[in-house]
């Protein structure tokens, strides 16, 4: 009940910066909107002509959709943590009596149902640009994108508390976003190992529910536990290494800024 | 009584920073205190003497090296959630607020993050705008205020937490005059009025004098004193005294005067000699007086002089070095 109050709250928060500064966000999806349909046209210029084309731009819309949805979630985690550490308000937050891992859950799970907003808007605006309409099974989609977006915050909090003592790591930060175009593009139906690396799995399924018109009842349960236990290991492992570099940080003094 | 125990209790507390390829910095050095409820103390030290790190360590965001934090009876280490409950803290100025949130938004969410039920916190909000005189500031983004503004709202965040102790890094550092001095208002209200504890960090002597019950003075890491303001102000009361004399002294004299502690000589661009004790009791003058006597150096005046707190303080690190 308390718990919920801080979700509550941080759902106040994040909705008024959120509608406060609205132009920046329309930007943002202009942006996202902009890439994808320079994505798109370089690659009708290149498989225009191929049968499947039809199913291979959907798979280009997913793939790009879920990639915009994941580097949205891990920049939100990982810079969340490196700005509140920045701007101070890191320690106010290591000051509630609230557990930490539930204040950032509250903040990240707040930011998420504004993050799956901004994508719709995004997806509709690319699927009436193309023309092709996905399958948009949300009872699927929902479910599938929270454990394919748990591992993806693993790595968020893995790379936060890197930056609670690197303070100076912002532009090797900036690289690994575009590295995310792996994971999501990895061909993990094919090549099975590629399955093990956070988001890979989960990214597959998804494309299989919205390009194939499958829904999450066709999985099996081999197939869904183990995007199930991928999230839960990079979460872990990734929170884990948090408390390691939060306890570290905490020693030398440099949980704020320094 | 209640009011006797201390709400604060620091026993033994040690921080060495230890960074990599660097020598380490031993920021705090076997520091124990205590706050008495009710009361504002001020730790006053210069830059670098260990002010930020104690506090941050009383926040539970610093881990001290050895030594017990006990905050309204509960020991920091142990348990950190209840002995948080009781501190709120404002430790940098301006920064600890959101800057894209507006005043009110910003104490809407500070007191939810420190869990105060959500039927009261409409009418907290409405006290404390009132409190702080930001009521037209309201709907205002926090990023927009003036620095000393940011500054209360910042305060008011704190307070809002409704906890018995407030703990406040530099709570004048840059500000300007008129919001200094509403601060210290502020401050003194708060406790006066509302019986909060605040424990305040500073290098302000000023702050220290007008607002502070008692003082804790550090250098280098330790603990130089502590005690009541208007005690400390009392001791030096009848400590410094400055005798002039027409004409120098003797060799002789000079080297007799040289014996007694605490005293300098100087020789005026007028000719005059004048001779500055610090004295531990007023009879103490009647030995440097018969020095005098014995040559018949004319006295000119004898003037016992009423330090400011800054010459306290200044006395006391010579003295603890
Ligand atoms: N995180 C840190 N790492 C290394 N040294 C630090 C750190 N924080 C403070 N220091 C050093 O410790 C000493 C005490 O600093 P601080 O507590 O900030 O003093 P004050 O607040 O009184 O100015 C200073 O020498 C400062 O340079
Ligand atoms: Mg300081």
């Amino acid at each position: 009940m308390n718990r919920l109050a801080l979700f509550k709250a941080y759902l106040v928060k994040e909705f008024a910066i959120f509608r406060r500064y609205l132009p920046n966000t329309i930007g943002g999806i202009v942006t996202f909107y902009v890439i994808f349909l320079l994505i798109f046209l370089g690659y009708t210029g290149i498989a225009g002509g191929s049968p499947n084309y039809g199913d291979m731009v959907e798979d280009l819309i997913v793939g790009f959709v879920l990639w915009s949805l994941i580097l949205m979630s891990y920049q939100n985690i990982a810079f969340t943590i490196k700005d509140e550490a920045q701007e101070g308000t890191l320690e106010q937050l290591y000051m509630s009596p609230y557990n930490f891992g539930w204040i950032i859950t509250s903040h990240v799970s707040a930011r998420l149902i504004i993050n799956f907003v901004i994508i719709a808007v995004i997806l509709t605006l690319i699927m009436l640009t193309t023309g092709n309409w996905l399958n948009i099974n949300l009872l699927s989609i929902i479910p599938l994108t929270v454990f394919t977006l748990m591992g993806v915050l693993g790595v968020g909090f893995a790379v936060g508390g890197i930056t609670l003592l690197y303070k100076r790591i912002d532009s090797y930060l900036q690289i690994l976003q575009f590295a995310m175009v792996g994971l999501v593009a990895a061909p993990s139906e094919s090549v099975i190992w590629l399955r093990f690396l956070p988001a890979s799995w989960g990214s597959t399924l998804i494309r299989r529910v919205m390009v194939q018109g499958a829904s999450i009842m066709d999985f099996s349960f081999g197939e869904l536990s183990l995007l199930i236990l991928i999230g839960c290991f990079y979460l872990a492992v990734g929170y884990g290494i948090y408390k390691k570099a939060e306890q570290k940080a905490m020693k030398q003094g440099i949980l704020g800024h320094y | 009584m209640l009011d006797k125990e201390p709400m604060l209790s620091v026993v033994g507390l040690e921080k060495t920073y230890q960074a990599k390829n660097k020598p380490p910095i031993r920021a705090v050095n076997n520091i124990s205190f205590q706050v008495k409820k009710g009361t504002i103390v001020g730790i006053l030290g210069p830059n670098g003497a260990g002010k930020t790190t104690t506090i941050k360590m009383l926040c539970g965001l610093i881990l001290p090296d050895a030594g017990a934090i006990t905050i309204n009876g509960h020991d920091l280490a142990v348990e950190r959630s209840s002995a948080l409950r009781s501190v709120s803290a404002v430790l940098d100025g301006n920064r600890n607020i959101y800057w894209r949130l507006t005043v009110r938004e910003n104490l809407a969410f500070f007191a939810a993050l420190k869990q105060r039920k959500t039927a009261q916190i409409s009418e907290d909000i409405e006290y404390y705008l009132e409190f702080f005189n930001l009521k037209e500031k309201r709907n205002e983004e926090a990023r927009k205020l003036s620095r000393g503004m940011q500054q209360k709202l910042a305060i008011a965040v704190a307070m809002i937490a409704e906890s018995d102790i407030l703990l406040l890094d530099e709570p004048t550092l840059g500000l300007d005059v008129t919001s200094t001095h509403e601060i210290r208002e502020l401050l003194r209200t708060l406790v006066d009025e509302k019986h909060k504890t605040v424990l305040l960090s500073t290098h302000d002597m000023h702050l220290v004098e007008n607002v502070c019950d008692e003082v804790i003075i550090i250098n280098q890491g330790r603990v130089v004193v502590q005690d009541s303001v208007s005690n400390l102000k009392g001791i030096f009361q009848t400590k410094p005294y400055r005798i002039l004399i027409e004409g120098t002294l003797s060799d002789s004299q000079i080297l007799e005067l040289s014996h007694i502690p605490n005293l300098s000589i100087e020789v005026l661009d007028t000719g005059s000699t004048l001779l500055t004790a610090l004295l531990e009791e007023k009879s103490e003058l009647y030995p440097i007086l018969n020095i005098l006597e014995q040559e018949e150096s004319p006295v000119e005046s004898i003037e016992k002089i009423t330090p400011n707190f800054e010459e306290i303080f200044l006395a006391i690190l010579q003295k603890g070095a």
